[in-house]
């Protein structure tokens, strides 16, 4: 597809809308501003939604023995808030903003992959509707956000309810995969001249690093739900204690999603804070350097250090002191941040509105939520609090302190470039004290709460001394957000209206989004100016102190990778991690000492030997396919792609056949560890080869009308790397299960 | 119960045969790079105060034979610590010099394919953990003495597309992020698998011969060999990680500063190109 039929499909939709189409214009856009939009407004939703699920639970804890809600119904609304929060709130809205800003702040007409990019938000939507449909069957999810095992497997939870919860969350985080591959994509390969990647806006920076989080840590998520859901409908039992299974492993695996899940929530905020705060001190960012290369060591710590989450499940006196000491580690490059941004307000002409109002705000209050970071990173504090709600506190001062404030600010920030209209300010203010007051009524309290030993997750309590009053004060300070947030839609609604026309630059801002028209038209600009330094807009509109007169940044070396390749490169990078944790589960689980390998007493090693000597040399062949493709040899590429196709069927042949042997022999994937491991690991490579197979057969037929010339070569060559990677992948999977290397 | 202080002597080894290697080198460094900077000086003297460590000191000691983990450290410092600084300490003009002769700039091409260094750093970390490798090693003292030049060889090899003296053997930054990280997840899998497999990675770890005597003091702390293994298993994983960081770090600070390219009117030309290429 190219650029410019999207362009133009897009102008058509720019004619005056009958209401019937209207409709069908946002359904089928393919705009990233619009996505954009659908997506926040999908988060909008689902606030709603999560809100009122917080709303009921503080009406059930105001008051001491309370009967408001069933302990079942309690146990649904805290799952399904936290669940609805994270994957459907939080996840979607900063990706509704980079959707709609990382194009416009990098002078790019689109994103990489427009369809990629509405298919990754209908993913999102419908494994959000599927999710919620579960109220329909009476059991919605109850195992809490991170369904812990063995509470989350049919023995302890029978209904329908974790299965909606695995499917809903596999499903988005399809979805989300997809976003996040069309956004790093169009972050490296889209830029416009003279954009270096040391040049770009904090924002996008920060989103850059959040996908490649979400690129890696995400499938992380996928492997586990995909073995709970094996244990559920087929009976396997990787995560039942009682038949070999490790209900520890389950943790692992969640948390090694679910702590770069917290970065990934935060560092779009930070690039927000980053954008909002320069601007409205009239200063460019202190430290642009600093805040960019902190957040690399943010994203990098944050992927080894998940153990913290699970100090109390006895890993041990040294494995605690290891994943201590690198939580503490992370406090320096977060608290840097704090610093530059202080620093950056620091002498400058400030112009404090309601946007630099909700970033000062987010600063005070993120630095509790991260001092009570660094609280829980040491051992004994948290054997002390963790499960009571303290916990509660820290995370929602992150997370509603730090991203939701961060949000807000970027909201009144950007909302007159994506509408045209200014929100009002008086209104803006007054939300923002009912937040502020509100946010911290219920939040602060919690901390004492926690310290008195008040639980978490538990439907109500006893009339301890003191209890009862703070419980209130939590869940009035609860109604004061509610009514700010009701005030925020009310802004929203009315500025629509009749708030005051913006202009194409509002706040003299610097970054590019603001050289186009409010809102910006279907191709994103008119002219893009010059970008010769990180404010470009301040050098255009400001030439006598433009900041490259003064400021030598690094320059634009034009360096453009092929955009079908790297997402090929992205999207393996993202499958390997979860061929990992596939393999990693089987040699936890095949390991057992001085027993050596069950596999050779089960499987045929030479003939799968043989098979696999099919599969490594049909990659030769796609190799000598793409040469042919390169000189334009047709007939000879054509055969050697069908020779490359040939070898893969032969391969699933020989699956086929193995596969029937085990389950003539009654091994199936619910017979033991090994065989649910066994058929785990090499049915998802079945189905990848499978996939890989058919994508091929299009290449194949795309060959044969003529369609794949050599000029197309990098989107046969973007095939290849999935290919290869399939194989590779089966070599790894040849060494371990068949020749139980690591055993 | 004795402590740490009742058994100094026997847990250092004043005579080892490292001095020699220690001194050799301290002449040939400051033969060849005389008037070098106190910097580079620096980072020398600790190169080979690390390496003197890595043997006479208790680790030395409690590797040959006692402590899984003290092999572990050993092996960290011979394999990352000494070769860092050895290229730290490499004046620039000296190396270029030696480097501009065409076999020697081959070889140093060859080694700045990022390939040849990963494979070299991992492989060692992995080869020598396969449990008959890592058994021999500790048991064969000539065996063992190969082991620990693989470890500087392949450390050297490791760093150099990195830290390289000549400039021109460097890796583009973006590409170096991905090696270091992709380094640290090599590790970090080896650190997973033998912190947690119940299999012993070195059997020679787990049933000592108790030469020195030592060995009540040692199960005293708690050094039981499964604990033994597992604080091994950690101290692959997280300390190379954490210094993989900070290298990641160093190449970002120089990708920031990457200036020089402004007035080149190369750059220019492909960026105006690009730019008429867009339009």
């Amino acid at each position: 597809m190219t650029t410019g039929s999207i362009e133009q499909s897009e102008r058509t939709s720019l004619e005056p809308p009958v209401t019937s189409t209207l409709l069908l214009d946002w359904v089928s856009t393919l705009d990233h501003k619009r996505i954009g939009i659908m997506y926040i407004l999908t988060a909008v939703f689902y606030l709603a939604i999560g809100g009122c699920e917080a709303l009921l639970m503080r009406i059930q804890l105001a008051m001491p023995n309370n009967t408001f809600l069933s302990p079942e119904m309690f146990n649904q609304l805290f799952t399904m808030h936290g669940t609805t929060m994270v994957f459907l709130v939080g996840m979607p809205v900063l990706t509704g903003f980079g959707n709609y800003f990382v194009p416009l702040m990098i002078g790019a007409r689109d994103v990489a992959f427009p369809r990629l990019n509405a298919f990754g938000f209908w993913m999102l939507f419908f494994g959000g509707l599927l999710l919620h449909f579960s109220f329909l069957t009476g059991s919605a999810p109850n195992a809490g956000w991170f369904s812990y095992v063995p509470l989350s497997t049919k023995a302890y939870s029978s209904l329908q309810g974790v299965d909606y919860w695995i499917i809903g969350l596999l499903i988005m985080g399809i979805g989300t995969v997809s976003g996040a591959i069309n956004i790093f994509v169009t972050i490296i390969c889209m830029r416009t001249p003279g954009m270096s990647l040391q040049r770009v806006p904090l924002f996008v920076w920060m989103m850059l690093m959040q996908v490649i989080l979400i690129i890696l840590a995400l499938p992380a998520l996928n492997s586990a739900l995909s073995m709970l859901l094996i244990d559920r409908w087929l009976g396997s039992a990787f995560f039942d204690p009682t038949r070999g299974g490790s209900a520890v492993l389950w943790q692992h695996y969640f948390w090694i999603f679910g702590h770069p899940e917290v970065y990934i929530l935060i560092l779009p905020a930070f690039g927000m804070i980053s954008e909002v705060i320069p601007v409205f001190s009239r200063k460019p960012i202190y430290g642009y350097t600093f805040v960019a290369a902190s957040s690399v060591a943010i994203v990098l710590l944050g992927y080894g250090v998940w153990a913290h989450h699970m100090f109390a499940v006895g890993l041990g006196m040294y494995a605690d002191i290891f994943f201590a000491v690198g939580s503490l580690l992370i406090a320096i490059p977060t608290g840097i941040k704090v610093f530059n941004w202080t620093a950056t307000l620091w002498g400058g002409e400030i112009r404090f509105n309601t946007a630099l109002h909700f970033a000062v705000a987010f600063l005070l209050q993120f630095v509790i939520g991260g001092l009570t970071g660094i609280m829980f990173a040491a051992v004994p504090i948290d054997w002390q609090l963790t499960d009571t709600y303290f916990v509660v506190a820290h995370f929602h001062y992150v997370l509603i302190g730090g991203t939701v404030f961060s949000l807000f600010s970027a909201a009144f920030y950007w909302f007159p470039k994506m509408t045209g209209r200014m929100l009002n300010e008086r209104l803006g203010i007054l939300q923002f004290w009912l937040w502020v007051l509100g946010f911290n009524m219920t939040f602060m309290i919690q901390h004492f709460l926690g310290m008195m030993g008040m639980p978490r997750r538990v439907y109500t309590y006893a009339d301890n001394p003191g209890w009862a009053l703070l419980n209130g004060i939590s869940s009035l300070g609860a109604v004061f957000m509610a009514i700010g947030t009701l005030i925020f839609l009310w802004n929203i609604g009315t500025s629509l209206l009749r708030g005051k026309v913006a202009g194409d630059n509002p706040w003299d801002a610097f970054t590019l989004e603001w050289a186009t028209t409010s809102p910006p038209p279907p191709e994103n600009f008119t002219v893009i100016p010059e970008v010769k330094s990180r404010r470009p807009v301040w050098d255009l509109n400001h030439p006598k102190n433009a900041d490259w007169k003064t400021e030598k940044t690094p320059p634009d070396k034009g360096i453009r990778p092929n955009m079908a390749k790297l997402a090929a490169w992205s999207f393996i990078a993202s499958e390997a991690v979860f061929f990992l944790l596939l393999l990693i589960a089987y040699v936890v689980f095949n390991t057992r000492s001085g027993e050596g390998a069950v596999s050779s007493s089960v499987l045929d090693v030479e003939r799968t030997g043989i098979f696999s000597l099919f599969l490594i040399s049909s990659s030769v062949t796609f190799w000598i396919a793409e040469r042919f493709l390169r000189a334009g040899k047709k007939s000879a590429f054509v055969f050697s792609l069908g020779l490359t196709i040939l070898l893969g069927i032969t391969f699933l042949a020989g699956q086929v056949w193995e596969y029937t042997g085990l389950l003539t022999n009654n091994i199936t994937i619910n017979t033991d560890l090994f065989s649910a491991t066994f058929f785990t690991v090499t049915g998802f490579h079945g189905i990848h080869v499978t996939a890989g197979v058919i994508a091929l057969f299009v290449m194949l037929m795309m060959g044969i009308k003529g369609n794949l010339t050599p000029g197309k070569s990098h989107v046969f060559g973007a095939v290849g790397v999935y290919w290869h990677f399939v194989d590779v992948v089966w070599l790894a999977v040849f060494g371990i299960i068949y020749l139980g290397l690591l055993q | 119960m004795s402590s740490y202080f009742d058994l100094t002597s026997e847990l250092w080894k004043w005579n080892s045969p490292i001095w020699l290697l220690v001194l050799s080198l301290t002449g040939l460094y400051f033969l060849f790079h005389r008037g070098t900077s106190g910097k580079r000086s620096v980072a020398f003297l600790f190169a080979m105060f690390a390496l003197a460590i890595a043997y006479i000191s208790p680790i030395g000691v409690l590797s040959d034979g006692y402590l899984f983990s003290a092999h572990v450290i050993q092996h960290l410092i011979l394999l990352l610590i000494v070769p860092l600084f050895l290229l730290l300490s490499l004046s620039e003009s000296a190396t270029e010099a030696l480097f501009s002769h065409p076999f020697m700039n081959r070889l140093g091409r060859v080694m700045a394919v990022p390939f040849v260094g990963w494979l070299s750093g991992l492989g060692v970390m992995w080869f020598w953990h396969v449990p008959s490798f890592c058994n021999a090693s500790t048991e064969n003292y000539a065996l063992g003495v190969f082991r620990d030049a693989t470890f500087l060889l392949a450390g050297l090899a490791f760093w150099w597309p990195i830290f390289s003296p000549v400039k021109r053997f460097h890796l583009p930054s973006s590409l170096a992020v991905v090696y270091l990280f992709s380094a640290c997840l090599g590790c970090t899998l080896l650190g997973i698998y033998i912190t947690f497999t119940v299999i012993s990675v070195c059997p020679a770890f787990a049933n000592p011969v108790d030469r020195l005597g030592i060995m009540h003091f040692l199960y005293d702390q708690g050094l039981t060999p499964a604990t033994d293994q597992r604080l091994g298993g950690l101290l692959m994983w997280i300390p190379p990680c954490s210094l993989y960081v900070c290298a990641i770090m160093v190449v970002l600070k120089r990708w920031y500063a990457e200036m020089e390219q402004t007035a080149s009117p190369k750059t220019a030309g492909t960026t105006s190109s690009l730019r008429e290429a867009r339009q």
